[in-house]
């Protein structure tokens, strides 16, 4: 009787599964940071789903003509922003319209894209993928060739439970991989562990930095996540006007997200179209070269003056912002 | 007292297979699931037939055909998200809405996609109603989502996030971009939505007297024309694009909205 009883529960599972599903993973919450955006709710975070999203992320498939996977645009060493380049290259030797942003602490990210035009992490990869001037594929032919490749199919069955890829759980995977990138242990962050010491210099640019850049850039996160006209002049062959071209209100033109300062040492060049090569070159804009405009920012309607004195204690202050951890972190290199 | 805890241990003993099997029965349910009994539903078949020129001609996607300006226009690409189905009967003012409701894509270039099948409450019905539109939460916070709203299908935007709610496109030598036109219609915000609620009456003296297990079905016909004329004039030779939300995608579907008519319904047994 007691044999029957077990055959019946046995006989009841899905075939094929066995005891091994996938792995849970939970999201490294940083001492200090806030609950994140993305809590993966509904999109739980394994083992699995995270190297399918990691190969998924190295992959030159995802692009039309196989050139240009994720990572072609989003290098770790340069914190998943573009290496030296103002604009990215996509399909077809054409330019990005924006600089590559960094990645990292996605999950804490409100709204993606300069204009903040997506405005839920798991359809972000959608608009790089098929933009004609970035990855230039559509996602009915990246589905039809994961599904003919050798490996995709086991490794969506390891992280799903059976075989099928589909473009949700294609999104899924990236997203775990992505939304798992955290960003927390520069010298900053040991400093604010008490497991190091700033430079007498460091200390002095991060009390300047305080009063002076942290009502946009605040602590931990170094972003509000907000939309602001920070004073740069339209450049005429672009002609990108930032958030008005998603919200059509006039009122958001020449708004851009305020990005995150971690890793900013990496991320050169700067602003929304790498207009600036050097951190010095934004601070210089902000002490001196703010453009007026009906929406340029309350904050900086008077500049932020700074002596030359100042601007080097805030580049080193902002140096320490630097996580070496992060971008020599093997999870989240090109998996071999 | 030595026999009472051999007792005690045989009963445990028991217990624990009864448990078993108890748990062993509950976790079959699960997965072997038996109607209870068949629903007595009555299955209505609606039929979208695209057409052009009051309802009067049906369209061919790579046909040519005029619009109210005496722009030829050759639509390449005709579809629309739908969902929310409601049969009403205006006389007793009684609504069924349906339990689970879903989003379908029809799509004249698919035409398995224009047949829809839905499941409603025996009753007399005299008006339909639906929404064109895919609903605020189900452009964000809903995520990569799969089915009709797979974006496989390519209906959504790679600069902001929302579904493309309603696409027609097409080639017209009147088009100052490359002779082509083509309208992305979507928004869902309050200010930019263009979803709409599309009440239909059947046409005059004509009802639907649904039986139980039976099945019946509606035609109703979607006027091209419609997507250029009342109460906006959209010219091709002005408008030949709009890719985006915005004042110009809610005048398209202002006029789209009203491009449905229920042409014709047969009871069935």
């Amino acid at each position: 009787m007691l044999l029957s009883g077990c055959l019946l529960v046995n006989a009841c599972k899905k075939s094929g599964d066995g005891n091994s599903g996938p792995h849970p993973l939970s999201l490294e919450i940083p001492a200090g940071f806030p609950a994140p955006q993305y809590s993966f709710t509904g999109n739980p975070l394994t083992q699995e789903g995270f190297q399918l999203g990691r190969k998924l992320f190295y992959d030159g498939r995802l692009s039309k003509d196989g050139n240009f996977p994720c990572a072609s645009c989003h290098q770790q060493f340069a914190a998943f922003a573009t290496f030296d380049h103002p604009l990215s290259h996509g399909f077809n030797n054409q330019f990005t319209k924006r600089n590559a942003p960094g990645l990292f602490n996605m999950a804490w990210l409100k709204d993606m894209h300069w204009d903040g035009g997506i405005s839920n992490i798991e359809v972000q990869p959608l608009a790089p993928i098929t933009a004609p001037n970035e990855m230039a594929e559509e996602i009915e032919n990246v589905i039809k060739k994961l599904q003919q490749d050798d490996h995709y199919p086991r490794l969506f069955a390891a992280a799903f439970g059976d075989a099928t890829i589909n473009s949700q759980r294609m999104l899924f995977a990236i997203t775990q991989f992505v939304g798992s990138m955290v960003s927390a242990s520069s010298k900053y962050d040991k400093v604010k562990q008490g497991s190091a010491n700033f430079s007498l210099t460091e200390q002095t640019g991060y009390t300047l930095f305080q009063s002076k850049c942290a009502s946009c850039h605040p602590e931990p996160l170094f972003t509000d996540n907000s939309f602001r006209n920070v004073g740069l002049p339209v450049d005429p062959f672009l002609n990108d006007y930032g958030r008005m071209l998603i919200t059509n209100n006039p009122a958001d033109s020449l708004k851009f997200k305020v990005p995150s300062l971690r890793n900013v040492a990496l991320t050169f060049p700067y602003e929304h179209d790498g207009r600036f090569a050097s951190i010095t070159s934004v601070l210089d804009h902000y002490s001196s070269g703010i453009q007026n405009s009906p929406t340029l920012d309350p904050l900086l309607r008077n500049r932020i003056p700074l002596t030359n004195a100042e601007k080097f204690y805030l580049l080193e202050f902002l140096k320490t912002l630097s996580d070496s951890t992060f971008i020599n972190d093997k999870r989240f290199s090109q998996p071999h | 007292m030595k026999l009472t805890q051999q007792l005690h241990r045989v009963n445990f003993c028991k217990l624990c297979i009864a448990l078993l099997l108890v748990t062993a029965v509950i976790s079959c349910q699960k997965e072997l699931h038996f109607d209870a009994e068949p629903q007595k539903e009555h299955n209505l078949i609606l039929k979208f037939k695209p057409v052009v020129l009051y309802d009067s001609v049906p369209l061919v996607l790579g046909q040519t055909y005029t619009n109210n300006f005496k722009e030829p226009f050759t639509p390449t690409a005709f579809k629309f998200y739908i969902h929310n189905f409601q049969m009403i009967n205006t006389d007793s003012g009684k609504t069924f809405e349906l339990a689970n409701d879903k989003y379908y894509l029809v799509d004249f270039s698919d035409s398995a996609s224009t047949e829809i099948k839905i499941a409603i409450q025996p009753y007399v019905y005299n008006r339909i109603k639906f929404t064109i539109g895919v609903d605020s939460a189900d452009n964000v916070n809903a995520g990569a989502q799969i089915d009709a709203l797979d974006p496989a299908r390519g209906m959504f935007w790679n600069t902001t996030t929302g579904y493309i709610m309603a696409k027609l496109e097409g080639t017209s030598p009147r088009s100052p971009q490359g002779g082509k036109f083509e309208y992305h219609i979507g928004g869902f915000t309050a200010a930019e939505s263009v979803i709409r609620e599309i009440p239909l009456l059947f046409p005059y003296g004509q009802n639907l007297d649904l039986k139980p297990g039976g099945e019946s079905q509606m035609f109703i016909t979607c006027d091209a024309n419609d997507w250029f004329y009342n109460p906006w004039d959209i010219k091709i030779s002005q408008t030949p694009v709009v890719n985006g939300p915005g004042e110009l995608a809610r005048q398209v579907a202002e006029n789209y909205s009203k491009m449905f008519t229920v042409d014709s319904v047969y009871n069935g047994q």
